[in-house]
């Protein structure tokens, strides 16, 4: 079924899989959730339910979803923290999914969000209209998730001001909206509550108060711990896209994932795989999200120009786009692994080794 | 017929129902799994004045030494079997193979068969990790009959899964031999083991092939002993059944458990997470905790559990209190998880004589107080105490400082001594002293060298003398028999010093030597040393170093460097010792100071000496500055020779202007060339000079070239311009291969 929408919703995207689980719940259900808890976690990790398998969402700690979950099922906020591409975003997408079916309850956090975005705001032409009434009233995504007892999402809360933030300490607390203009007060729901992602590259440009904090059960999600974990991740992610934006390249060979992997964590880490050297790391994020798009990225190229097969030359010319990002302190960094670790991997590595060395002179 | 209760060991459910297995099962004795050969150390475990954790420790008594060890805390189902049985007033005994059977060589790194993969099948069976499932599934269960049946499936399941093998075999024959031998003697049996050797046991019969079994038994000579243990080292041992990886969470279990209020368990557990977060400066409100007390809760509902497991309190901690960072409490946890409780022992139940002899000592000593964990200082006066009667307490620093320094050498781990300020350090010890369960077994491995401390301690020194093989490490050795308070080792020593001493034919040995035999000299009227037979030593090297001397300081710089070490260490013996011939020593280094031969930083050095004696005039000493700074020396000698003059009395050097006036001309005359190793030379020489003193040689080099301090202040407080800049620059191109 091709579909014109680019990219499409986790709940509409999976929706047989959350139909299944609704169908076979026998445990019992939170309220304003449409499935229990465990059913939450078995969307999550993956597993079968009936005759429908369900594909693994996050591939990690199984204990942080748990953590995660058990926290919304005590209707406190929870806060994902962790370097930027460690699937923040889209555990909290696909746990809103899950639990309520609607994923599209947003506050995209940035300088500029103001606190009219996170309480409400006016339709000012209805106002000098018809005067303050909440017809006039314009809802954020967290007085509606309030109303309906769901919850709400806010990405990147740290881009936030933190007068910003602050808005949320009453929200979170008392669970309840004031609209002073109306004289009048929105209780929330049962099963209202918030997911807020941050980035920990973002840690001391607004500093979260402690009066907020204290109102979030904080959960930091760890990038993958082990190699073959990371790899299977890039996988499975760069299988899905390549099918949905039509890709005319093959999936790449187990190897090419392999030594992306192999480049990505050495360089993260700062030392090769195997702890006995270190590496110089580079500036840039290379978080398994930025493997995934380097993988599309390569087949996309490979696709458009090339044989449709992603070779070396490819994967060289998307490593240098995500390696070396600040010019020329990334570039001597990345001209050092490859003549001090590269190079010395063998004749695996050669080819790339060549490709990558023509691109970085 | 004999009735049987598998255990996990350290296990507070298991603990809590022995008592009613044992009431229904009402055995005429108990066997427990442990060496059979030490069932008699059970009785010391049941006096009132045992404080646990404590183990039992079997060693070997032949080096290398291997032990076993059974540690027992209040939550050990085995202790609480003990228990019952001494209220019962029934015999209770080991039914294991005994300890020097356990110790043989043969049967080393015995553990569970393929523990590993038994627990990982376990876990993958189940889905948790080992522990958090025996917690939910064991731990948390509060029904007797439950537990009994749970308990065997899983030791069932467990044996399943793994191979028993030929050790295995033997143990568990010998345990069947026991069970059968004792029913025949007392009556029926009650039998405690671990869960994976019930199904081994239980009514299987004993049979001539496992007669056959014990036939061969290998034995290896042991001992064995009660030790004082602690919850730290019981964490730190993994394994079935050795250890527990949170002891103090155990204990807690268990106290609430004989409650009846284990639903406390977890509040109790954050409760004091968040009480030492606040003891030690971080905030930790109430709130957090009734938020992580609810997220465990869920999360043990979760994984369905009925109580939230050490897991789940663990995660939900690092949530709520920790912020999302383990690290933020990991403090917190390892102290309320594994806790600081330190066993203790009644004296007398401890055995091997060196541990009798040391707490004798230590009541001798009056050193008793030291016996705790906390680190205490004990400072030593070892000058005699003339306010007091006896001799003995005159000298009781004395004798505590010959206690100390014989457990270092005994390898225990007691004290630790302290540097002390120059002053009184000839009288004057500090030492920083605490007691550890680690203490207690370096004293039952010092068994193995002698029968009392002071044995212990002698025998290792012998050991050193024999091992050495340069003078001025028996002299090291002798040394540290002074502070031992040995004088046959003293006395062994200096015999073995002269032996070698004839023989010696390097100065900087000698020079050391002499060092090191002039400080046991010094040091040694204190400790009751006989200087006699060492003076004549030290004679007898002082002569020997001052006739190789001068040809050995012909030398490169290292060894030059050496060699300033070895005069320096003479020349300090002769100052402090009459006996020795300093006119020798003064000749020796007037010909050092003249000489265009050897190293001139040797040189240097001499000629510093002896200024520094008043033995060279000013006329002498102008006329060597001016020779040595001339143009005619090679100027990295000129430099060499100037550092080895300035290492010694530095005020004297700075207030001799004349000296620095032949410097400057000295460096005024260099060429760029040559200027440079000079300039190498020289910083590192004025390296070591105090701000102050370069600033009066700034002064006195002011002074030589006609500055006032002011004008010379400008000028070195000045900006670098480019053009010097460059020139120091340069100096970074500089090639140090030579020097």
């Amino acid at each position: 079924m091709a579909q014109e929408i680019l990219r499409l919703s986790a709940e509409q995207l999976y929706k047989n899989e959350i139909d299944a689980l609704i169908a076979n719940e026998t445990a019992p259900i939170p309220k304003g959730w449409q499935m229990s808890p465990k059913s939450v976690l078995t969307y999550i990790l993956g597993g079968k339910v009936g005759d429908t398998v369900i594909t693994p969402k996050y591939m990690g700690d199984k204990r942080v979803v748990e953590i995660c979950i058990a926290t919304l099922v005590t209707d406190r906020a929870l806060l994902l923290i962790g370097e930027p591409g460690t699937a923040k975003s889209w555990l909290s997408e696909h746990l809103t999914a899950a639990i309520n079916g609607n994923s599209s309850q947003v506050i995209q956090g940035t300088a500029g969000t103001t606190e009219e975005q996170i309480r409400y705001s006016w339709n000012y032409a209805m106002l000098l209209a018809k005067g303050p009434s909440f017809e006039s009233l314009v809802k954020s995504p967290i007085y509606n998730a309030m109303e309906t007892g769901t919850i709400a999402r806010f990405e990147e809360i740290s881009r936030c001001a933190s007068e910003v933030q602050d808005a949320l300490i009453s929200i979170l607390s008392e669970k309840r909206i004031s609209i002073p203009e109306l004289s009048e007060e929105v209780a929330a729901k049962k099963g209202f509550s918030i997911i807020a992602t941050a980035n920990t590259r973002d840690k001391g440009v607004n500093e979260m108060s402690s009066a907020l904090k204290r109102r979030f059960n904080i959960v930091i999600l760890p990038p993958p711990s082990d190699m073959d974990t990371e790899i299977n991740i890039v996988k499975t992610r760069v299988a899905q896209l390549s099918k949905d934006m039509e890709l005319n390249a093959e999936m790449p060979t187990d190897s090419d994932f392999e030594k992306v992997v192999t480049v990505f964590r050495e360089l993260r880490d700062g030392q090769t795989l195997d702890g006995q050297l270190k590496v110089k790391p580079t500036s840039g994020v290379l978080s398994s999200a930025e493997a995934i798009s380097l993988m599309v990225n390569s087949m996309a190229l490979a696709g458009s120009f090339g044989s449709g097969k992603v070779t070396d030359s490819e994967l060289a010319a998307a490593l240098q786009g995500a390696v070396v990002k600040d010019d020329s302190k990334d570039k001597a960094a990345w001209e050092e692994y490859l003549e001090n670790i590269m190079r010395k991997k063998g004749k695996d590595y050669a080819s790339l080794y060549a490709e990558c060395k023509e691109r970085n002179a | 017929m004999a009735e049987y209760y598998g255990v996990r060991h350290l296990s507070p459910s298991c603990s809590l129902y022995v008592h009613e297995f044992l009431d229904k099962a009402d055995p005429d004795i108990v066997l427990i799994e442990g060496p059979s050969d030490l069932s008699g150390l059970i009785d010391g475990l049941m006096d009132s004045r045992v404080r646990f954790p404590a183990a039992i420790l079997a060693y070997t008594t032949e080096a290398p030494v291997r032990t076993v060890m059974y540690p027992l805390a209040y939550f050990s189902p085995e202790l609480n079997a003990m228990q019952w049985a001494a209220y019962h007033n029934k015999p209770v005994e080991f039914c294991d193979l005994p300890s020097g059977c356990l110790l043989a060589e043969e049967y080393e790194n015995d553990d569970i068969p393929d523990g590993e993969s038994v627990y990982s099948k376990l876990e993958k069976l189940t889905g948790m990790d080992n522990e958090t499932f025996w917690e939910s599934r064991f731990e948390h269960s509060d029904n007797y009959n439950d537990f009994i049946a749970a308990v065997e499936e899983y030791g069932k399941s467990i044996r399943e899964f793994s191979v028993s093998d030929e050790r295995n075999e033997l143990r568990e024959a010998y345990m069947r031999r026991r069970i059968a031998e004792s029913e025949k003697k007392y009556g029926k049996a009650a039998v405690i083991t671990g869960a994976f050797h019930t199904s081994g046991i239980k009514n299987v019969p004993y049979t001539d092939a496992d007669k056959k079994l014990m036939d061969d038994l290998k034995i290896a000579p042991s001992k064995a002993t009660l030790m004082p243990y602690s919850y730290y080292r019981l964490s730190s041992r993994s394994g079935y059944g050795a250890g527990s990886k949170a002891p103090g969470y155990f204990e807690m279990l268990y106290r609430n458990k004989c409650r009846g209020v284990s639903d406390r368990t977890p509040a109790e557990y954050l409760s004091r997470l968040a009480g030492y977060q606040r003891e030690h400066g971080y905030s930790s409100s109430s709130a957090e905790v009734i938020e992580a007390l609810r997220l465990a809760e869920t999360l043990a509902v979760m994984r369905g559990g009925r109580l939230p497991s050490l897991a789940d309190l663990r995660d939900a901690a690092v949530t709520c209190l920790g912020h999302g960072s383990f690290g933020e409490i990991s403090l917190a946890c390892a102290s309320v998880e594994i806790g600081s409780r330190i066993g203790e022992l009644p004296e007398g139940t401890v055995c091997t004589s060196v541990q009798e002899d040391f707490m004798h000592q230590l009541k001798e000593l009056k050193l008793d107080r030291f016996r705790t964990a906390a680190v205490q200082e004990l400072a030593l006066d070892l000058r005699e105490n003339l306010r007091v009667k006896s001799e003995k307490s005159a000298f009781l620093d004395l004798n505590r400082s010959f206690f100390m320094h014989r457990l270092i050498q005994a390898g225990v781990k007691f004290g630790e001594q302290i540097r002390v300020s120059q002053d009184n350090a000839t009288w004057s010890e500090k030492w920083n002293v605490s007691w550890s369960p680690e203490t207690e077994i370096q004293i039952v491995e010092a068994s193995l060298k002698g029968d009392t401390v002071e044995e212990a301690a002698r025998a290792s020194l012998d050991m050193k003398l024999l091992g050495s093989t340069s003078i001025s490490d028996t002299a090291n050795t002798l040394y540290t028999a002074l502070l031992c308070g040995l004088p046959d080792c003293i006395k062994t020593a200096a015999s073995t010093v002269q032996k070698m001493a004839v023989d010696c034919a390097s100065p900087m040995e000698e020079g050391k030597t002499i060092g090191i035999l002039s400080a046991t000299v010094r040091f040694g009227s204190i400790r009751k040393l006989d200087p006699e037979p060492l003076t004549d030593i030290i004679s007898q090297l002082f002569l020997k170093f001052c006739l190789q001397a001068y040809s050995a300081c012909i030398c490169d710089e290292n060894a030059a460097e050496e060699m300033i070490t070895a005069i320096t260490a003479v020349y300090d013996a002769c100052l402090a010792h009459d006996f020795l011939d300093s006119e020798r020593l003064k000749k020796v280094l007037s010909e050092l100071s003249d000489s265009d031969v050897v190293n001139p930083l040797i040189s240097g050095f001499a000629c510093a000496l002896l200024a520094e004696k008043g033995e060279i005039s000013n006329e002498k000493m102008s006329e060597l500055v001016s020779r040595r700074l001339s143009r005619g020396t090679p100027p990295a000698e000129a430099a060499a020779w100037f550092e080895g003059l300035a290492r010694r009395n530095r005020r004297s050097l700075i207030i001799r202007l004349t000296l620095w006036e032949k410097l400057c001309t000295f460096i005024d005359g260099l060429d760029d060339e040559e200027f440079k190793p000079v300039l190498i030379a020289l910083r590192r020489t004025f390296a070591e000079f105090t701000p102050a003193e370069k600033n009066d040689i700034a002064e006195n080099i002011g002074e030589v070239l006609g500055i006032s301090a002011e004008q010379a202040a400008e000028i070195i407080t000045a900006e670098v311009t480019a053009e010097e800049q460059q020139t120091i620059d340069e100096l970074d191109d500089f090639d140090f291969g030579d020097i």
